[in-house]
């Protein structure tokens, strides 16, 4: 049979050139393979990027990934995109991070206390944080401050602090939830100023600032962001703020009332599994301190709240090697208990 | 007030902000109606184009459509195929996929969009209104009153589900019992989790709610053979007549209420809503027994308390800058990206942006009807798809649906067990209505419990009669309510069981 004979019976109707054909096919091949050697030698990234986020839709934190990421893929190039893995306190998403092939596109969203401090609370085998993930840059930083009702019987940290002492787990301290950002500087203030209060706990910030204002807890803490209209509208008052210097005029800082400059810190951070290619962590690094530079992501931050003291992931590795050991103490000391 | 009213009206009626709306409502029918997508993924989502759009007249209004357009879209796959979209129409689907069962989707569609119109404009114009002199109250109602009504639920629902007594209770402390599984909220103790980390969370509604309800749906259908060339019904049926409509009238007021009540409370939420208004449906009917039967009724009740809790969660919202759960907490984002700082100064800064957005979801309603009513007949259609091709589809949405919100392959485990279960309790006469209430409102009762135990301390006597007297006076009720209703119930629970026999 010759190769003239063997066409398909429609083609039959539509005399065609063979050699057109082969000739086609080839230059399909050698498309191909240019195409696939294009890919090689692409910039990365050359697809979209995954964030995934330990986090539930709707809280401070997935807020705060909506709005950087809608601006870093300008930088990046490509877009970023975010997947919700809530669950176990954390550990769901920054596991199926862990999991996910250090290629650089597949990234964790994460702050201090799922990065440093639950492997100290929750049983955990599976990763380890230290190990396995490298940080790309830390977003922005929160101050917690301790708050209390402004028509109420405290005027001052003193004055609290003094019937705390005299009435050692009576006065009730409403928070968030179990280990994170409300629990943990509650938990810290009361170990390191020997203090004791009735914690009880409320589904999330909103509720827990809620007991406050209803009166069903007397102290809280709260991002002084998240409470600027209570205290203008004098509902809430703010005794002191997280940090080594004073943030409000007239509130003092930590340090002075005895904390350590580093309690009641939240740091978001964006981290990428260990193994990572040097020039693809690069990138990611410089599509950040690029992004820094862009005023509109400044605007909207501010509005939501929160600021945008970015910090590159090397200058952050020291900040959470500290984080590690205090960390430690706290579990410790608990667990001591 | 009136003229801050006024001039928000004027700032409210622009033709940009109606098309940015009807775009919100659209697309959260279309979110709410994809099982597994919730409206607070959906709106977590949007939340970019919401701010990117630079204007509060825009970008939030169209939050609040795809809000109100999520809540309703929900509805939609509860009675046509026996899934809930969302959390919020978990008690639509008692009474709705038996309707369509009965050759009435459309029925039941349309009696679903009437009563969440309804309520949602009534309590919208509520919150409008409202807003000012309501905001004091709303701090009144904390955990000890909440645990309470959680209590005095619980009580309602056991003394009144039809059919044998034991089965129904056996199936409410198995749902309760089910809620617990998973940390224990207080001290992060695991329970009932057999060492595992996939229960740590315990069981997600979603799946649990599409294993119950849909799987076993599935099966039977499966099961009755021959089901390549019919389907579940040859038209979409009758339309919903005017007399139904205004016999639910009541209905659709009462469940007004109580949504608009669970809507003020921050954290509470549209399922448990709806499952209160379902009973409440269920307990002033004059045949209750034919609830879970197919009763517009019980589509009614459910779907206007789910509506209704939208509106009224822009009060804690707005006026104390309290978000009660993800929904709200992406609204505050919402305004705060625009400039808007929601909390006591709001309304006095800037009242007429505030007002605009709160007249802009008034007039909501409006286009919501309007786009209800077009998509009804389309939606409706599905009942005339072939079975043969509906049911696989119907599987790949209870799986995709089921992964899709959480992201978490133990939940399709979740699916499958619950399917087991919905299918064995079918073949042995089990309802398993009260099971899901007995999980939503056993774990709000455990919660708000165990807040109350913590904020009354040791000193709890003086706590029940001197701090908490509404909580103390719900909890003394309890008792005598539930006998009253015990009593009303087996008149029509004998009637029930003659008619079975029968």
């Amino acid at each position: 049979m010759s190769t003239g004979d063997f066409r398909p019976v429609i083609w039959s109707r539509f005399p065609c050139d063979f050699r057109g054909i082969r000739l086609s096919a080839i230059l399909f091949l050698v498309g191909i393979v240019l195409f696939r050697l294009s890919v090689v030698h692409a910039q990365y990234p050359e697809k979209p990027l995954t964030l995934v986020t330990p986090f539930a839709a709707g809280g401070s934190s997935d807020l705060n990934a909506r709005v950087f990421t809608s601006f870093l893929s300008d930088y990046l190039g490509q877009a970023v995109l975010i997947k919700l893995v809530p669950g176990q306190a954390g550990q769901k998403g920054t596991l199926e991070a862990a999991r996910s092939a250090p290629d650089g596109y597949t990234l964790l969203f994460t702050d201090n206390y799922r990065d440093q401090l639950h492997k100290y609370t929750f049983r955990n085998d599976a990763y380890d944080t230290n190990r396995d993930f490298v940080p790309v840059a830390r977003v922005n930083y929160g101050q917690i401050g301790i708050i209390v009702r402004a028509g109420g019987i405290y005027e001052t940290w003193a004055q609290l602090e003094a019937d705390a002492r005299a009435r050692p787990g009576e006065i009730s301290m409403s928070h968030s939830g179990l280990w994170v950002a409300l629990f943990v500087p509650m938990l810290q203030l009361m170990k390191d100023l020997d203090l004791s209060f009735k914690m009880v706990p409320y589904r999330g910030g909103g509720p827990a600032k809620a007991a406050l204002l209803a009166g069903d807890a007397d102290v809280s803490m709260a991002f002084p962001a998240t409470v600027v209209a209570d205290v203008e509208a004098g509902l809430i008052r703010v005794l002191a703020t997280a940090g080594s210097e004073r943030i409000l005029e007239g509130v003092p800082s930590f340090t002075e009332i005895g904390l350590p400059p580093t309690t009641g810190y939240i740091h978001r951070v964006v981290m990428a599994p260990t193994g990572i290619a040097e020039d693809r962590l690069r990138v990611l690094r410089e599509a950040f301190a690029q992004m820094q530079g862009e005023e509109a992501y400044h605007r909207v931050m501010t509005q939501l709240g929160e600021n945008t003291e970015y910090l590159d992931g090397v200058d952050y590795e020291a900040v959470r090697i500290q984080q590690s050991s205090d960390y430690q103490e706290l579990a410790q000391s608990l667990l001591d208990q | 007030m009136i003229e801050t009213l006024l001039a928000g009206l004027d700032a409210a009626l622009r033709i940009d902000t109606f098309v940015w709306i009807s775009g919100g409502l659209l697309l959260g029918m279309l979110m709410g109606s994809l099982p597994g997508f919730t409206t607070s993924m959906g709106m977590s989502v949007l939340v970019p184009i919401s701010f990117l759009v630079g204007d509060p007249l825009i970008g939030i209004p169209f939050l609040i459509g795809v809000y109100k357009g999520g809540i309703y879209g929900g509805s939609v796959p509860a009675i046509l195929i026996s899934m809930p979209g969302t959390g919020a129409s978990i008690a639509t689907v008692f009474d709705g996929h038996e309707l369509t069962k009965k050759g009435q989707p459309r029925k039941a569609l349309e009696m679903g969009l009437y009563a969440s119109v309804i309520s949602d404009l009534f309590s919208d114009v509520f919150t409008l209104v409202m807003i000012i002199p309501v905001a004091a109250i709303v701090l009144g109602f904390g955990p000890p009153e909440i645990a309470s009504v959680m209590f005095l639920s619980l009580v309602i629902i056991a003394v009144t589900s039809m059919g044998p007594v034991v089965k129904g209770l056996l199936m409410l402390c198995l749902g309760v019992w089910f809620g617990f599984v998973g940390a224990d909220p207080f001290s992060g103790m695991p329970r009932y989790t057999f060492g595992t980390n996939e229960l740590y969370d315990g069981f997600h509604l979603i799946p649990m709610l599409i294993g119950l309800f849909a799987l076993p749906e599935i099966f039977n259908a499966v099961k009755e053979g021959d089901i390549s060339g019919s389907s579940v019904g040859r038209f979409v049926g009758e339309r919903l007549r005017f007399d139904e409509l205004k016999k639910s009238l009541r209905t659709i007021c009462r469940s007004t209420v109580i949504g608009t009540g669970v809507g003020l409370v921050p954290g509470l939420g549209q399922p448990i809503a709806a499952m209160m208004g379902y009973i409440a449906a269920k307990n002033a009917s004059k045949h209750p027994e034919n609830f879970g039967k197919g009763e517009l009724d019980g589509v009614a009740g459910a779907e206007a308390a789910n509506n209704a809790v939208n509106g009224p969660t822009m009060v804690p919202l707005l006026t104390l800058g309290i978000p009660g759960d993800a929904v709200t907490a992406l609204l505050l984002g919402a305004f705060m990206m625009q400039g808007l700082r929601p909390g006591p100064t709001l309304l006095e800064t800037n009242g007429e942006i505030v007002f605009a957005i709160l007249i802009a979801m008034v007039i909501a309603n409006f286009l919501f009807l309007v786009l209800g009513y077009i998509s009804i007949p389309l939606f409706a259609r599905v009942v005339t798809i072939k079975r043969s091709l509906l049911i696989p589809v119907t599987i790949m949405l209870a799986f995709s649906g089921t992964y899709l919100a959480r992201s978490n392959p133990f939940d399709i485990v979740t699916l499958i067990g619950f399917g087991l279960v919905g299918i064995a309790a079918r073949s042995a006469k089990f309802d398993v209505a009260p099971m899901v209430m007995g999980f939503i409102l056993g774990r709000e009762l455990e919660y708000t419990f165990g807040q109350t135990l913590a904020l009354a301390g040791t000193d709890w006597v003086r706590f029940a009669l001197t701090e908490r007297i509404g909580m103390t006076a719900v909890v003394l009720a309890t008792p005598i309510v539930g006998v009253l209703l015990g009593v009303r119930m087996s008149k029509f629970r004998q009637r029930a069981l003659k008619g079975e026999e029968a």
